[in-house]
């Protein structure tokens, strides 16, 4: 629903509808899971399933080979997920199948030997079948997102075939592989999804002018998601680890198969997507230059990295996992010059894809019947190895086949491919000439010598030199085993003398699919492998081989162990790794628990505001109640007052009533006083009354003989003077009783007064 | 179906489970069978009602219906919509299989008579939240079931629990306060509170701001939301596993369901990425989704980690609404029952672990695999959808809200949500891998016993717990991989009903 169906068909040819592609990777899956519900003991049912299974996708492969080769198989499976799980098988894609579905089927056989040495077989076989399923699916799928959901369900079965051990370094390298793995999922995943993002679709189609701006983003997530799993250095260190502790038919698929997904992942994005969907122009080209130009360098340093790290390992299945470092190098390679080179690409196409063939069948031999030596001694070092040339001489035999195939001796598979990429070199050098590929093809030829050397060390140790005590038994090899390692050999052999069988009947028609002309396609129509130019490089190498090999041996300097700091892991993975994850529990724990710590930092601070609050509560609860106490002291003591008041009261009401009885008594005194005064002052005024009576007698007495003494003197003096008229001066107006009654008065009242006051 | 039909199922639904609360409580006193019997039949019998609403949401049914009028134009009301009916059938669908779980689990558990009527009772409040018709009522159902849900959280009574509860209790008192504040805003600005006019608030205003951000504050409290996240990782821990499960796998979704709530029902997604306001939400749901992450590889006890990777997994749905478009809302509303399923199970899974063997601590599980099988195939198909393998259901919502984010152009949410994905391997796969491939209780992994079959000793936990992880880890497959993805159409419906139709 939300990816549009393929409107962009690149690849020419008819287009064929089928659900076999949905059945070759569904049916193994399914009798995985199958297989692990069965009982432990039914060992011949499960051994049985894994076969039947193994062949049905083998079968099944093989039937889609007509279509493929005429157009391509596709089913779409719509609405799955939402996004529509997506098949399409063209011929790329079946060449991948076919070598998936081979190889599987005789580690399949081989492991029915291998694996009787070994414990838990449920969970192997169910895991091994299951993995198949997912790896068809990977390079069955018809869009990125369908590619993606393969590529990770192959990622999380394989982590079980990694661990089958369950010892310390097996646990160690399973968690290394399946992190860089997961890892190596979601930068694809991002990639998928910036791809979605600007083209609106996940199809596997040229879409190189809808990225614009994001092409290198998302092609540096390609790289990274694809890259982890092809080994790329410097993304392949879980490869020397993971690889060898597995069991060895699963190693054998590990480095013969599963590594090549990664291949297959980087060639469809780079030769595929990486292509304009309109006209290549001018800056396209020059874009896909530079990155052909990154990849093969990546391809180159791949190469020869693995080459030199293989030569200084002394564990068997060490050397072969850094030679699958080496060998993708050369794939890597192949891819990058088809993408500098555009339409000239055709000879690294079919170099890369060759080379995918061939060093699935050596590398996968290789596994097994070093698989076979350590199941029979127990031993995959080196030097405590030797002389298996008389005790397993058919081991020994397929061995040297298969060195001479991964050497690139004519004659052997690994001639034809190495001598394509090479050319494709050439024909680099021819059109650009510029010292970056002539350097390439130097770095290529020393690498070749150094496979040659490591195969040299490798077959010295196990085979040649005399048989070590403790393991100088007699081996019987069981058929199965025989018969595998035999028809490895034989594959080889078959595509080193025939090597144009391949090329012509697939290789060819698939390049021509990608629209590849020019010089190097007319080339490829009719390619002589048995030519001198081709056989004149190989012996160079060969040569170069033996000066490195003899002098470096004759010295011990494969012997140098490289100081563990040096690696590649010491130095980068883990210091970036610890370092991230330290800073991000660290970042992470600190923001959290400071905010953790900033709620408690205000709870508490909340919690002492309020405290003071209660405090002040409860002060002034204790205020109140002081206060009260107070005031109840203040209560019962104004009670007391109030009782003494009241006490004052009545006593003064009393003192009052005294009083007031008293002053009644005064009042009666005093009236009586005043009634006394009263009939004194009567009586005084009778007495007064009669005393101015007599007093009037007196008067008028007195008066009389006054006036008789008067009238005698006035009788004289009128004689004497008539100045004085008498009778204007009288005693009448002085009234002399008048003032002696104010007197009197005055007299009263001042008694009344003085009384009044002493009362 | 009839409107008034459905609104008395509605009504069943939440009145059922809140009305059974008293039965189931007094019929403790009688038998504990009795008492669990009735707490499933009514967790069936919700879910079952639930469901029954899928024909009328399906043919784009909606309704609105005013209860009472607390005060005029402020109402008890109740709504169904798409929206509601994916989280009431979701929450409801989760409230039975834990109910379920829960009896084998709280057989050996104290006070059980006060655990089932509770876990009964929020599941009616929680489906009020749901079906609420306005933000008054919502409000109402939201602190019903925050504040009954402590009693989940402190069930065990011991000093952390306590302490742990307090901590939720005051967090959601906090966040009840800011979101009874922003309806008290939006009622002011809007003179309504109703989730059936459309859009409230049409103008910004300061007012309308301090709104949005109340309302984060009261929301994002529950979905766990950095930095109002710090109650999360001790009180799902604490709280029964069946509790857990419920809390982190269905209550926390209500905070974000109140978000959609309001970003749709009160402001407008215009409006929003108008202003910029999208922005806030943004910026802290990726703090949230990273710092969940990051603590997580931290956490030993697994109940706290698997704690953490809800505030993580819970910072996706909210990074899906605050890039508001319509791959981003299908993907936030997917990874809501996405989640549900996932966490859920890790959590039921965890607790069988505890249950059976008592250990909490991660350090201490190793082996664990090869004595319960089916509990940890069942935890680790729920961690893969987790980290995000393809054919189950994290992936696509995973998919789906990096699609979103692209389309907003915006890849740096892509790396957010990539990165935590490594993250979720890295804190998931240390339980995962040493359960089935370390041998029990020694300190080194089978050294030199290369031949040796492994033996398994199985002791799962009782068959009806087992039963239960088995249903919820099939559908974060069933959910993933079918083509008819029923939870995936209902996001989409959902995502088009928000952001087509609006309300009515």
């Amino acid at each position: 629903m939300l990816v549009s169906a393929p409107a962009i068909v690149l690849l020419s040819g008819p287009l064929y509808y089928s659900s076999l592609p949905l059945w070759t990777t569904l049916i193994p899956m399914l009798v995985g899971i199958g297989i692990y519900l069965l009982k432990d003991q039914w060992e011949t049912l499960r051994k049985g399933c894994a076969l039947a299974a193994s062949i049905f996708a083998f079968i099944g492969v093989m039937l889609l080979y007509p279509y493929s080769l005429a157009g391509s198989v596709s089913y779409d499976l719509i609405d799955f997920m939402q996004l529509g799980l997506f098949f399409e098988l063209d011929l790329i894609g079946w060449i991948f199948a076919f070598l998936i579905t081979l190889i599987w089927l005789l580690a399949t056989i081989f492991s029915f030997a291998y694996m009787d040495f070994e414990h838990n077989r449920r969970r192997y076989y169910s895991f091994l079948i299951f993995t198949l399923g997912a790896t068809l699916g990977v390079v069955m799928a018809g869009d990125f997102f369908t590619l993606f959901l393969f590529f990770e369900l192959m990622t999380l079965s394989s982590f079980v075939l990694v661990i089958h051990q369950q010892d310390i370094p097996s646990m160690k390298a399973g968690i290394l592989y399946l992190y860089l793995g997961l890892f190596g999922g979601l930068a694809l995943l991002f990639g998928i999804l910036m791809l979605f993002g600007a083209t609106g679709s996940v199809d596997i189609a040229p879409a190189l002018d809808l990225l614009e701006g994001q092409q290198t983003a998302i092609f540096i997530c390609f790289l990274i998601g694809f890259g982890i799993k092809a080994g790329i250095i410097p993304l392949h260190i879980w490869l020397p680890q993971a690889h060898p502790v597995a069991p060895s038919p699963a190693s054998a698929l590990l480095s013969g198969i599963m590594i090549k997904a990664g291949a297959y992942g980087i060639l469809r994005v780079s030769l595929i997507l990486y292509l304009p969907a309109g006209e290549l122009t001018a800056s396209f080209a020059s874009y896909l230059f530079i990155i052909g130009n990154i990849l093969m360098w990546i391809g180159i340093i791949t190469m020869l990295g693995g080459a030199a790290m293989a030569l200084l390992q002394t564990n068997m299945k060490k050397i072969l996992a850094y030679s699958s470092v080496s060998q993708m190098g050369y794939i890597i390679t192949g891819v990058g010059v088809a993408t500098f080179l555009g339409t000239e690409g055709g000879m690294g196409f079919t170099g890369a894809v060759y080379h995918v063939i061939n060093h699935a069948f050596f590398k996968a031999g290789l596994f097994m019947m070093v698989g076979t030596v350590y199941i029979y001694t127990h031993e995959l070092e080196l030097y405590r190895l030797g002389g298996m040339l008389k005790k397993m001489p058919l081991v020994a035999v397929t061995f040297i086949v298969a060195a001479f195939g991964i050497a690139g001796i004519p004659g052997f598979n690994g001639f034809p491919s190495k001598t394509l990429i090479h050319d494709a070199m050439l024909i680099a050098i021819r059109d650009y000439g510029f010292l970056s590929v002539v350097l390439a093809e130097k770095i290529f030829v020393l690498a070749s010598a150094l496979t040659i050397c490591y195969f040299i060390k490798l077959f010295r140790g196990v085979f040649l030199g005399h048989v070590p005590e403790k393991i100088d038994r007699d081996y019987q090899l069981p058929f199965s085993v025989n018969a595998v390692l035999s028809s490895f050999a034989l594959i080889i052999v078959a595509i080193g003398l025939f090597p144009n069988l391949i090329l012509e009947q697939v290789l060819v028609p698939a390049a021509e699919r990608l629209d590849y002309a020019g010089y190097a396609m007319d080339h490829l129509y009719h390619f002589h492998f048995f030519e001198w130019q081709p056989l004149e490089a190989m012996l160079i190498v060969i040569i170069l081989a033996l000066v490195i090999y003899i002098p470096a041996a004759y010295r011990g300097w494969f012997d140098w162990k490289p100081p563990w700091w040096l690696s590649i892991y010491a130095l980068v993975y883990r210091p970036v790794t610890h370092r991230l994850m330290d800073v991000t529990c660290r970042v992470g724990v600190m923001v959290d628990s400071s905010v953790d710590s900033a709620y408690d930092k205000s709870g508490s601070a909340a919690r002492t505001w309020c405290s003071y609050v209660g405090n002040l509560d409860s002060g002034l609860d204790r205020f109140y109640e002081k206060s009260s106490i107070v005031a109840r002291k203040l209560a019962d003591r104004s009670s007391d007052v109030d009782t003494k008041i009241d006490e004052f009261y009545e006593k003064s009401g009393k003192a009052a009533r005294k009083l007031a009885d008293r002053s009644r008594d005064m009042d009666s005194a005093i009236n009586e006083a005043y009634h006394k005064t009263g009939i004194a002052a009567k009586k005084l005024a009778e007495h007064t009354s009669d005393a101015e009576s007599k007093l009037d007698r007196v008067y008028d007495i007195a008066g009389e003989r006054t006036r008789a003494e008067m009238e005698k003197r006035l009788s004289q003096k009128r004689g004497k003077s008539q100045r004085f008229d008498p009778s204007k001066w009288t005693t009448k107006n002085l009234s002399f009783d008048t003032l002696l009654l104010v007197l009197v008065l005055g007299i009263v009242l001042l008694v009344i007064f003085y009384f009044g006051r002493t009362l | 179906m009839s409107p008034s039909t459905v609104i008395a199922m509605l009504l069943a639904i939440i009145g059922l489970p809140i009305l059974m609360t008293p039965v189931i409580m007094y019929s403790c006193r009688f038998s504990e069978k009795l008492r669990n019997l009735l707490s499933v039949a009514t967790a069936s019998i919700v879910f079952i009602l639930s469901l029954l609403l899928y024909p009328f949401v399906i043919g784009g049914g909606e309704i609105q219906f005013t209860l009472f009028e607390v005060l005029p134009n402020l109402e008890i009301s109740l709504r169904l919509d798409i929206l509601s009916f994916c989280l009431a059938a979701l929450a409801s669908f989760i409230w039975l299989l834990s109910t379920i779980y829960s009896i084998n689990y709280m057989a050996t558990e104290h006070a059980c008579s006060r655990y089932y009527p509770v876990l009964i009772f929020t599941l009616g409040a929680c489906q009020g939240i749901f079906f609420s018709g306005d933000l008054f009522s919502l409000f109402v159902f939201f602190e019903l079931m925050s504040l009954i849900a402590y009693i989940l959280v402190i069930h065990e009574e011991t000093e952390e629990a306590m302490k742990a509860g307090y901590k939720y209790l005051v967090m959601t008192i906090i966040g009840g306060l800011a979101l009874f504040f922003g309806i008290i805003i939006v009622f002011e600005l809007g003179g309504t509170v109703s989730l059936g006019v459309g859009v409230i608030i049409q103008e910004v205003s300061t007012l309308a701001f301090i709104a949005f951000i109340c309302f984060l504050i009261g929301f994002g409290m529950k979905a766990g939301m950095f930095p109002l996240h710090v109650w999360l990782p001790d009180a799902h821990p604490v709280a029964p596993s069946p509790a857990s499960a419920l809390l982190s796998g269905i209550m926390l979704k209500t905070g974000a369901y109140g978000l959609l709530r309001v970003i749709f029902h009160v402001f407008s997604p215009e409006m929003l990425l108008q202003q910029g306001w999208d922005n806030i939400l943004g910026v802290l749901a990726v703090i949230t989704i990273l710092l969940g992450s990051a603590v997580a590889l931290t956490q030993n006890d697994i109940k706290r980690r698997l704690a953490y990777s809800s505030i993580s997994q819970l910072g996706y749905v909210l990074l899906g609404f605050s890039i508001l478009n319509s791959n981003a809302i299908i993907g936030a509303v997917f990874h809501i029952f996405s989640h549900a399923f996932m966490k859920s199970v890790l959590f039921l899974a965890a607790g069988a672990i505890i249950w059976k063997t008592g250990k909490r601590q991660v350090s201490d599980m190793k082996g664990i695999g090869r004595q319960m099988p089916v509990t940890l195939g069942c935890f680790s198909i729920a961690a893969f959808a987790m980290i995000g393998i393809p054919p189950l259901n994290g992936f696509l919502s995973k998919w789906t809200l990096a699609l979103g984010a692209l389309d907003a152009n915006m890849p740096i949410y892509v790396l957010v949500l990539l990165i935590s994905s490594l993250l979720n391997a890295l804190y998931y796969l240390p339980i995962i891998i040493p359960a089935f491939f370390e041998a029990p209780g020694e300190t080194s992994p089978d050294s030199d016993a290369g031949h040796d079959e492994i033996q398994f000793d199985i002791r799962e936990a009782a068959p009806a717990m087992v039963a239960v992880m088995v249903v919820l880890a099939l559908c974060t497959i069933i959910f993933g991989l079918t083509p008819n993805n029923i939870a995936f159409t209902l996001s989409r419906l959902t995502a088009e009903f928000l952001l087509l139709g609006g309300a009515f």
